[in-house]
This record gives structure tokens, C-alpha cells and sequence, in this order.
């Protein structure tokens, strides 16, 4: 299906505008298949994606950049210590 | 979300942001985009998940309460998704899980298109919610 999302390229650049400058690493929970995390992987040195298993990037889906790390895991029970991220992002769709 | 909430203020650092990306509770609206003008086409009904967005709201507004977070900046932002043709309309239409496109939409797009040439876009326009929270 020949579509393009974005268009407008909005989404990136507000969500590139929130992250502050110079921002280290981000938690973004609720990754999906990676189509916003593209969006603003340049910025962060580090960035761990997560969301439910079956919702992940398939093996076969164009890869993530290298600084980003993607896990399993539910964003009611992460799978991290605390006080470990700069920025989270929730990215949820109703 | 209330939970979720709690672990994305736990494993932030002191003064930290989180950042909510999420649609907002208007419908998403069909539009054609022909070479000279923009026709508004209808509705998805999307009001199945409004329990959703009040609950995901409630969650943010207890924690400022709380004094977990502060409220830093909050936009909305027009999200297109653009489509060539009414096939692909079509395919969007059967994709919808917890929303509802009228057929009358399709129907009119179809009418409206049926002796153009591929000079149009059907566009799907959402308004969308960002928000920046400091961590307290």
C-alpha cells in the first residue's frame, strides 16, 4: 500500500524539540515497530526501546540505528533501575 | 497508565522529562487533496477509545497533584497520513481495529475521483497531543 505517514514531518519535529539539549539517553516505552524512534535517534547517545513482545520489530523490518537498544517489556514493570534515564517517552495510540 | 506513570518516574533521573506523544480526543478527519483545492470528506469515528484518553488524562492530573511532576510545555500538531488511491483507502478502511470509517466516505472519494486522473490524495489528518513533564 503505497503511503506516506508524517508528511508534514510535524510529529518529528515537535517531538525532536521536546527532547532537551544535549539529552543523554531516553527510555521510550511503547516503541512498536520503531517508526518514531527513527525519528530522533540521532540526538541521544543511548536509547533502550521497549513495548510488548508481540508488537516489536519484526527480524525482518529495516534495522534500528546502533545506539538503540530494544527489550521486551511492559511499561508497568520495567526492567531497569531507578534513576537511570533522562528522558522517557511514552508513545501511546488510542 | 497510573502504574506506568509510577516506573517512568522511577527510572528517571532527578529533573528528568517524560514526554507524552499520544493522539488527541478529536476524530481523525478524511480529506481529498485535489490540485486546486482540499475537500473535507467525513469522519472516523474513534470515540471507543475517549475512555482511554479521560483515563490516560485522570493518571497525568493526579501526578501533577501529587507533585510527581510539573508540567513543562503542552502542543497539539496535525499528523497527515496520505494515501494515492481509493484501494489504498480501502485497505486503510479494513485495517481499523477500535474506529469506524463511514463507507459513505469511500463511496463519495470514489464518485468524486471516478473520472480524474491520479492528480488527488486522500488525506487522513489526526490532531496529536505532546507534552513535556520535569520529574520533581
Amino acid at each position: 500500500m503505497p503511503t506516506r505517514s508524517d508528511t508534514a514531518g510535524n510529529e518529528k519535529s515537535y517531538l525532536r524539540d521536546m527532547l532537551t539539549a544535549g539529552v543523554g539517553s531516553v527510555l521510550e516505552i511503547g516503541c512498536g515497530d520503531g517508526r518514531l524512534t527513527r525519528k530522533y535517534a540521532d540526538l541521544p547517545r543511548r536509547i533502550v526501546a521497549v513495548d510488548l513482545p508481540e508488537t516489536l520489530p519484526r527480524s525482518d523490518a529495516e534495522p534500528l540505528p546502533e545506539s538503540v537498544f530494544v527489550a521486551a517489556a511492559s511499561g508497568i514493570h520495567l526492567p531497569f533501575p531507578a534513576c537511570r534515564f533522562d528522558h522517557v517517552i511514552f508513545s501511546l495510540s488510542f | 497508565m497510573v502504574h506506568a506513570l509510577s516506573e517512568a518516574r522511577r527510572v528517571l533521573l532527578p529533573g528528568g522529562r517524560l514526554i507524552d506523544l499520544r493522539p488527541s480526543m478529536l476524530n481523525r478527519r478524511v480529506e481529498l487533496v485535489l490540485p486546486d483545492a482540499t475537500l473535507f470528506m467525513g469522519e472516523i469515528d474513534s470515540s471507543s477509545t475517549f475512555p482511554d484518553h479521560v483515563a490516560a488524562n485522570e493518571a497525568l492530573d493526579a501526578a501533577l497533584l501529587a507533585g510527581a511532576f510539573g508540567l513543562e510545555h503542552m502542543t497539539t500538531f496535525a499528523y497527515m497520513h496520505d494515501l494515492d488511491a481509493l484501494a489504498d483507502l480501502r485497505e486503510f478502511k479494513a485495517g481499523l481495529r477500535r474506529s469506524v470509517m463511514p463507507e459513505s466516505i469511500v463511496e463519495q472519494i470514489a464518485a468524486l475521483t471516478a473520472d480524474r486522473p491520479n492528480d488527488y490524495l486522500i488525506r487522513i489528518r489526526r490532531e496529536m497531543l505532546v507534552a513535556r513533564y520535569r520529574r520533581l
